[in-house]
């Protein structure tokens, strides 16, 4: 029988680095860049950008703010110098999106991890 | 997935902190330095001043190589703000026995990076640091030595006078 042939599109590939119920987080190799699933939008992050909205995010006092009765309204603005992408995020979407940020940070450690231990050392 | 964090920087996250951290105090001393040669030449103590001018000039060179090492490898130094700089001394002999006291703290931040740099196996970071371990005891050496002055010779009479004469003679050449 004739094998088919494997069709192949030019595709940027990207691999899911970490997902929670609320968004994901994928890695393009190609492109060196994230692409963030959160909030209804897909948002291109490369290293810099992506250094600065983990700094952002972890910035925030989130503590503080479940704690306040003042009467503003419970929305904070993520909004990054030189990125193309803010947030506009209630309380509970900033907890999810940290959520989401620190699961990656860990697979991306892991990654560097993994990359040390079997691609790294000398064989 | 590549490993791109690792790609665009050798410095972990921690390490990078710890780093931008002693570049604020390396800042910070400088000023100090600054204002304490300000206080000295204000106060007649001219080869003090000048002690000190030198010294802030050389925080201010450390600042740097710490600043542009992070960048070097593909980190992100940060500008610190210096505020709270004392401009005031109670006495010629507190001026000096709080640039020692200067001294020492830079000595431990730094080995607090070393600390880590072990703990992590940056040996990079860590060859890197060797060098402001050197300078340091060179820095607290010159700093103790000038302290001690001030028991050798006496504050009483001319003493004052002495001492500063004999500030700017402070050095160090120990070759081990």
């Amino acid at each position: 029988m004739q094998k088919t042939k494997e069709l192949s599109f030019p595709v940027a590939s990207f691999e899911e680095v970490f997902a929670t119920n609320s968004g994901a987080i994928f890695q393009s190799d190609s492109e060196k860049c994230w692409y963030i699933d959160f909030a209804g939008k897909l948002a291109r992050f490369d290293y810099r950008n992506l250094l600065k909205l983990k700094k952002a995010i972890y910035n925030v006092n989130i503590e503080e703010k479940l704690l306040s009765s003042d009467k503003t309204a419970d929305v904070e603005i993520i909004f990054i110098c030189a990125c193309d992408h803010s947030y506009v995020l209630s309380l509970l979407e900033l907890i999810k999106l940290k959520e989401l940020l620190q699961g990656t940070f860990v697979m991306l450690d892991l990654n560097h991890i993994i990359y040390d231990r079997l691609f790294r050392v000398i064989s | 997935m590549k490993d791109i964090m690792r790609v665009k920087c050798l410095l972990s996250e921690e390490v990078e902190t710890l780093i931008n951290q002693q570049i604020k105090k390396e800042a910070h001393s400088s000023s100090i330095y600054l204002s304490m040669a300000s206080w000295c030449n204000r106060n007649g103590y001219d080869f003090s001043a000048d002690y000190f001018f030198k010294q802030a000039e050389e925080e201010r060179q450390h600042q740097l190589k710490f600043f542009k090492y992070v960048l070097d490898m593909g980190g992100n130094a940060v500008s610190p703000d210096v505020t709270n700089i004392k401009q005031e001394y109670n006495s010629f002999r507190e001026v000096f026995e709080e640039a020692l006291e200067q001294e020492i703290s830079v000595t431990q931040s730094i080995k607090n990076i070393a600390a880590r740099c072990h703990k992590e196996q940056d040996y990079v970071t860590l060859e890197f640091l060797n060098w402001f371990f050197r300078e340091q005891r060179e820095e607290e050496y010159k700093a103790r030595r000038a302290v001690e002055l001030f028991d050798v010779i006496g504050e009483e009479g001319t003493g004052r006078w002495q001492i500063d004469k004999h500030v700017g003679q402070i050095s160090y050449d120990s070759e081990a």
